[in-house]
């Protein structure tokens, strides 16, 4: 009974991750998508809780459900409402999107299903003290490199939005 | 068959705990609210030079107990033109991250939810989280005054998390630990992290303050500007959970504050009565909430620039600095935390002693060019 708890809870977010992002692009209204979206981002989080990863679970929501998603809402609120009787840019092209999703869904298939026999996860919890040395002890020369392409596109960001004071 | 706690069988006990445990959180919650509104009011009240509530009960004592059931017994109102199910769901999106904090909580030695190995890095998630609602709450109402409200809250909460994570991280630094029970254990008898990282408890503080939109940075509701800004569409009971759920997370800054920076549970006689424990952390956490309600009634509130510049300007350089040097002297000096103590110190007094040279400064500029443009 208690073993079954687990492949429970991950049918739960699975099914919960897939609906909700279904949702994203299927709603009719840009606000419910990016609802749906923190929606789907929690549910992730919870898989990698799942998955014994609680450190990038958390950092999950913080970035992706605390500041990404109400970023992009604060940019939703300011585009103006008004009900649609037609669908959204992406929800008229039915054939080009069947044409992409398909050769993915059976390579998403493929690599999931190579995972079948692998070890599994090890010891629950406790992703901490990994991460941050691969981060920032064996990567940390990539991570910089990172660090510093996304500083540059901060500043150029900056530069491009800030108005010229004379 | 295996048997848990209580002689109850564990399939049975984990659902069970779990629903004590909310019940417990959710009672904490409401009864912490009922006496921290009685509180806030009198402790208002005598700043102020008044009385206070005094004809309901005691000592004006059951003057939140009628106000609560006169929240209850309101019709509960929506709007035509707002959106039905954002609306709706704004308040819980505020209530239940607020509500999930109290998990990792410390109160006692052996009297936690769970002590997660990521407790820290959990309540700082869970704060963030409450920005969504509001963000919603405030688009929803479809109310001009509620959507400046909203898009105020998401500014400054972005922004305030910042410095938040910058001064937590400091004290992990100082810990080596993010679980909370780790960070309570650390700091036994009189060794208090306040004494060791002074700025850094400064600077959380004030964040925690822009955190939970309380006075002098609450102006995502600011009434003299916006009405009640994301509030404004809201009455009744629906009002009352926004109003639970921002004493809530009062309650859970404080507790942050004592458990961090104050020692969590230990006091006199701790180690003989495990149980103190649980009065003297609320006693910790209380004190930072009648420090919550001194501030409220002392400082006026900020305009939005002075409040993004504070943070921006001010408080996330200083949080860097803070962080780069007690990260510096960790390393030189492993065995002892002196040398991170006396740079605190000195940074929390040039902070102290440089704003008021710093504001004077500004204040003549502004004067220079007033008389330039006249």
């Amino acid at each position: 009974m208690l073993g079954l708890i687990e492949p429970a809870l991950f049918a739960i977010l699975s099914i919960a991750i897939i609906g909700a992002g279904a949702g994203v692009v299927l709603a009719n209204r840009i606000t419910t998508s990016a609802l749906l979206m923190a929606f789907t981002f929690l549910n992730v989080a919870g898989m990698f809780i799942l998955l014994g990863a609680e450190t990038i679970a958390m950092f999950q929501v913080l970035i992706y459900v605390g500041a990404i998603t109400v970023l992009i809402l604060y940019g939703v609120m300011f585009t103006p409402q008004s009900p649609r009787p037609y669908g959204l840019f992406f929800q008229t092209q039915k054939f080009w999107a069947a044409l992409f999703v398909v050769p993915i869904a059976i390579f998403v298939a493929l690599v999931s299903f190579a995972f079948r026999d692998s070890a599994g996860v090890g010891p629950k919890g406790g992703d901490l003290l990994p991460l941050a040395t691969s981060v920032f002890r064996d990567f940390a020369f990539p991570f910089e490199v990172a660090s510093v392409l996304l500083l540059a596109a901060m500043v150029g960001a900056i530069v491009l939005v800030k108005r010229d004071e004379d | 068959m295996p048997v848990g706690p209580f002689g109850i069988d564990p399939v049975i006990w984990a659902p069970l705990r779990l629903i004590i445990a909310v019940l417990l959180a959710v009672g904490l919650v409401f009864n912490g609210a009922l006496a921290q509104i009685y509180l806030e009011r009198k402790i208002q009240a005598i700043i102020q030079d008044r009385l206070g509530p005094l004809h309901t009960g005691p000592w004006g004592l059951l003057q939140t107990f009628a106000d609560a059931i006169k929240l209850l017994g309101k019709e509960d109102i929506r709007a035509r033109l707002t959106d039905k199910w954002f609306f709706l769901a704004a308040p819980s999106i505020v209530f239940s991250p607020m509500l999930a904090s109290y998990v990792v909580i410390p109160f006692a030695p052996g009297i936690v939810g769970a002590d997660l190995n990521v407790g820290l890095l959990y309540l700082t998630t869970l704060g963030s989280m409450t920005v969504l609602g509001i963000v919603i709450a405030g688009w929803a109402s479809n109310n001009k005054y509620s959507l400046i409200g909203g898009l105020r809250s998401a500014g400054q909460l972005i922004s305030y998390e910042v410095p938040q994570i910058l001064s937590l991280v400091t004290v992990v630094l100082v810990v080596g630990t993010l679980s909370m029970v780790g960070i309570a254990e650390s700091q036994p008898g009189w060794q208090m992290n306040f004494l060791v990282l002074p700025l850094a408890f400064v600077t959380y503080f004030i964040a925690g303050l822009a955190e939970t939109n309380r006075n002098p940075f609450d102006l995502p509701e600011a009434e003299s500007e916006l009405v009640a800004g994301f509030l404004t569409e809201y009455s009744g009971m629906r009002w009352a959970i926004f109003f639970l759920a921002e004493y809530g997370e009062v309650t859970v800054v404080s507790s942050i504050v004592a458990t961090l920076w104050f020692g969590a549970w230990h006091g006199p006689f701790v180690e003989v009565f495990p149980l103190l424990g649980v009065l003297w952390f609320t006693l910790k956490t209380y004190f930072f909430v009648l420090v919550f309600m001194w501030i409220r009634a002392t400082l006026p509130r900020l305009r939005i620039d002075q409040l993004m510049s504070l943070c921006w300007k001010v408080l996330i350089p200083l949080t860097l600095t803070n962080l780069m040097i007690t990260a510096i002297l960790l390393l030189a000096f492993p065995t002892t935390l002196v040398p991170v103590a006396i740079a605190n110190w000195i940074l929390l007094g040039v902070f102290v002693l440089a704003l008021p040279y710093f504001q004077r400064r500004r204040l003549i500029g502004l004067r220079e060019r007033l008389r330039t443009a006249a």
